[in-house]
């Protein structure tokens, strides 16, 4: 490593000194960095952010909500400070406000997916499941590749009723993480195939169940037609981690879930 | 009248590292328990965490409330209540997810009740838990001036220096770091019970 390069690391270094100090409340070390790195960095827009965050640990919100509002009037194009001040907003309850705003940030700053996720959190605390979909597609647009994002619009169109298109959505999931798997007795699913296994076995058992109404779909997504495959694969995919002596109860547990039908 | 509630040691320790162990984010969970007759003395024994990601969505919610309720039955206890801390510290609501579950809940047992633990109160010598009941048609959080959990109140800890034991045991044992909620167990079968 150069000598340049292990100075650029020592600046990196106070700013996650700073940001763990905040994090655990010991404000006075955050302080002693920041006053470093304003010496060495003065008028840097990263440290005016820092500075902001420093100041939400301590300061009233409209002070800090000031503070954001001066900094986007010098520099509108400062994305970091309008996230800051969205998270402030959230903070304080002020969710429409925040909502608005980060709808506004999203239009100006697309190919942010950690926007459109933070946005859907938010209508998904509010259960406006609808809207939460329409911001995770866009996260979907942005992250085609990332399994995690399509579990947790699996899970989003589950909690708004829709099952097909959730039970869709779980299995674009297991087909983008285990695709390549050779042989699926010896390796049984781990992490988060294991989570979108669950919810497929989940789906299909509501499915089958006949409830009325439970396979209507406001998305129009049909219902796989080999659906007790499906569930028949799910059911061995769930079960098949649980494996061995020490699992012995909790596969007992899993298992009458699992054989019992609604 | 509500009915008494009395939270023994084991629930409380379970659900207090739940909520040490994810201090940024929102965990939910909820209680077993038994009640000789409606509207008798509840006597929570045992805790069952479940989420701490995504806690707003039902999927995983819906599984882990099954086998909750399995396992209560197979133990002759009753999911008596249902605790949930909110992703910001100030935040003691009870939110529409917590109530649309609560509801749930109050199907199968009609005196559950909703605690949301108190990110002011946490870590002191205070119970930090906001209970929540269900009167002429909606969800309250029961007033201050009541003082849950102190002396004389319907709110019991089982001995009133649970919260200063269950700080300790995070503080100077780690007793948290080992802990698995249902989240954990989906990510490793290994985790949790």
């Amino acid at each position: 490593m150069s000598f340049a390069d292990a100075v650029t690391l020592a600046w990196e270094f106070l700013e996650q000194l700073a940001l763990a100090a905040i994090d655990l409340d010991k404000l006075d070390v955050a302080d002693v960095c920041l006053q470093k790195l304003g010496a060495k960095f003065p008028g840097s827009p990263r440290l005016e952010v820092l500075t902001g965050i420093r100041m939400e640990a301590s300061e009233p919100i409209t002070t800090v909500l000031e503070y954001y509002n001066d900094l986007l009037i010098a520099d509108p194009t400062n994305a970091a400070a309008w996230k800051r001040r969205i998270s402030v907003l959230r903070r304080a309850r002020s969710l429409d406000k925040a909502t608005e705003e980060l709808i506004q940030y999203l239009d100006t700053f697309y190919t942010d997916p950690e926007g459109w996720l933070e946005l859907a959190d938010i209508y998904v605390s509010n259960r406006q499941y609808t809207s939460a979909l329409q911001a995770l597609s866009h996260a979907l647009v942005l992250n085609p590749q990332n399994p995690f994002t399509f579990v947790q619009f699996a899970e989003t169109a589950y909690s708004s009723g829709d099952l097909p298109l959730a039970l869709k959505m779980f299995l674009v999931a297991i087909e983008m993480m285990e695709r390549d798997l050779e042989s699926p007795e010896t390796k049984p699913p781990a992490g988060l195939a294991f989570r979108a296994w669950w919810g497929i076995k989940l789906c299909a058992r509501h499915l089958l169940g006949g409830a009325s109404g439970v396979s209507s779909s406001p998305s129009n997504t049909p219902v796989p037609k080999h659906l007790k495959s499906v569930d028949a694969l799910a059911t061995e995919r769930v079960l098949g981690a649980y494996k061995g002596k020490e699992l012995e109860e909790r596969r007992r547990l899993v298992e009458h879930w699992l054989s019992s039908s609604k | 009248m509500a009915p008494t509630v009395r939270i023994s040691a084991v629930a409380y320790y379970k659900l207090y590292f739940h909520a040490a162990k994810h201090p940024h984010q929102p965990v939910n969970g909820v209680l077993l328990g038994t009640q000789d007759k409606a509207g008798g003395p509840i006597e929570v024994q045992d805790a069952v965490p479940l989420l701490h990601h995504w806690t707003s969505l039902s999927p995983m919610m819906e599984i882990g409330l099954d086998l909750a309720g399995q396992f209560a039955q197979e133990n002759g206890l009753k999911i008596v209540a249902y605790y949930q801390a909110q992703r910001n510290v100030g935040d003691v609501g009870l939110g529409p997810v917590g109530e649309k579950l609560l509801g749930r809940l109050r199907e199968q047992f009609k005196d559950v009740v909703g605690f949301v633990i108190d990110g002011e109160d946490f870590g002191t010598d205070k119970a930090a838990l906001n209970p929540w009941t269900y009167s002429g048609d909606q969800w309250k959080a029961v007033p201050p001036s009541d003082k849950p959990f102190s002396q004389g109140s319907v709110y019991q800890l089982a001995s009133p220096d649970l919260p200063t034991k269950a700080l300790h045991y995070v503080r100077e044992e780690g007793h948290h770091q080992a802990f698995g909620d249902f989240d954990d167990h989906l990510e490793d079968v290994t985790i949790g019970e």
